[in-house]
């Protein structure tokens, strides 16, 4: 018994040791990915071209769902990205978030636009449901699940490291 | 005269210059600042809800009153928020599998000093 506990003071401090280093040294995934996997959320907004309703009921197949700005300077360098991503037969919707309408359609007529539709969230109310923090943020959605999420610009490094081994695996824009 | 307009105007422009949450009861109340004390605010590195004013922050709050004035339980508000933006937006973490190790691991470590030191006084005496 006396032996056990003995042992036990050293052996005990390197098991936690190790079990922390283990935990905390984890093969970490791309920092700014997120793989939790939930349903689009429910909703009912504007289309912000024609102020048409839409619901996420409307929407259906495989897509790249990206949150946006015309307020947001990083969204305009990942804009040429999004471009060609929708020049390779990609969808994307956009969220057009908490941006004026007016700013909005001038900022797609000066830059382009690589969206199939855009969703107005003046609010922000879908994107809080979403679990945005801020734009640009950029989701992958399969069969109303959204199965990946990344916070920040996307470009050929982040959607090969990110996107790329999920839309793989699940077999989406085929 | 006019310098006194002109502070009341001031002051009635700082007044109403915070966002105001309603709520049907007190206990409403209570609940809602308890609630964003203990959730972090997901922009900022280490901070409440409650500290915090920036946009996703102050939607966060919105939020979280409309599902209290909804009827909403407090486990269903976090679970809410963690489920959008992360376990760690939670300041106490859920017991879980996962979390076992981190609430239990003190308990452990206590049980085997006190047993260790159980056997040091029997030896001695």
């Amino acid at each position: 018994m006396k032996k056990l506990l003995q042992l036990s003071i050293i052996i005990l401090p390197i098991s936690f040791f190790l079990i922390f280093f283990i935990l905390l040294t984890e093969e970490n995934q791309f920092p700014g990915a997120d793989y939790r996997e939930f349903d689009l959320p429910v909703f009912e907004l504007k289309i912000l071209n024609n102020d048409v309703s839409i619901a996420n009921s409307d929407l259906e197949g495989d897509y790249v769902m990206n949150v946006w700005a015309s307020w947001c300077i990083t969204c305009r360098i990942e804009h040429p990205y999004l471009a060609s991503l929708a020049k390779n037969g990609i969808p994307i919707i956009g969220i057009n978030y908490k941006d004026e309408k007016i700013d909005a359609l001038e900022w797609l007529s000066k830059y382009g636009n690589p969206y199939q539709l855009i969703v107005q969230d003046y609010k922000g109310t879908l994107a809080l449901d979403m679990g945005v923090t801020g734009a640009p943020e950029t989701f992958l959605v399969n069969k109303g699940k959204i199965v990946a999420h990344y916070e920040g610009e996307i470009n050929d490094y982040v959607w090969n490291q990110v996107f790329d081994p999920i839309i793989q695996e699940r077999g989406m824009f085929k | 005269m006019k310098i006194k307009y002109f502070f009341l105007a001031f002051l009635s422009f700082s007044i109403f210059s915070g966002t105001v949450y309603e709520f049907s009861s007190d206990e409403d109340e209570k609940r809602f600042n308890k609630l964003i004390k203990d959730i972090r605010c997901p922009k900022c590195t280490s901070g409440s809800l409650s500290s915090s004013n920036a946009p996703i922050s102050e939607d966060l709050k919105l939020k979280i009153a409309e599902m209290i004035n909804e009827g909403k339980t407090n486990i269903e508000i976090k679970e809410y928020v963690a489920l959008r933006f992360g376990k760690d937006s939670l300041y106490e973490p859920e017991l879980s599998k996962e979390t076992y190790l981190l609430w239990f691991s003190p308990f452990l470590v206590l049980l085997i000093g006190l047993l260790f030191f159980l056997f040091r006084i029997r030896k001695n005496s």
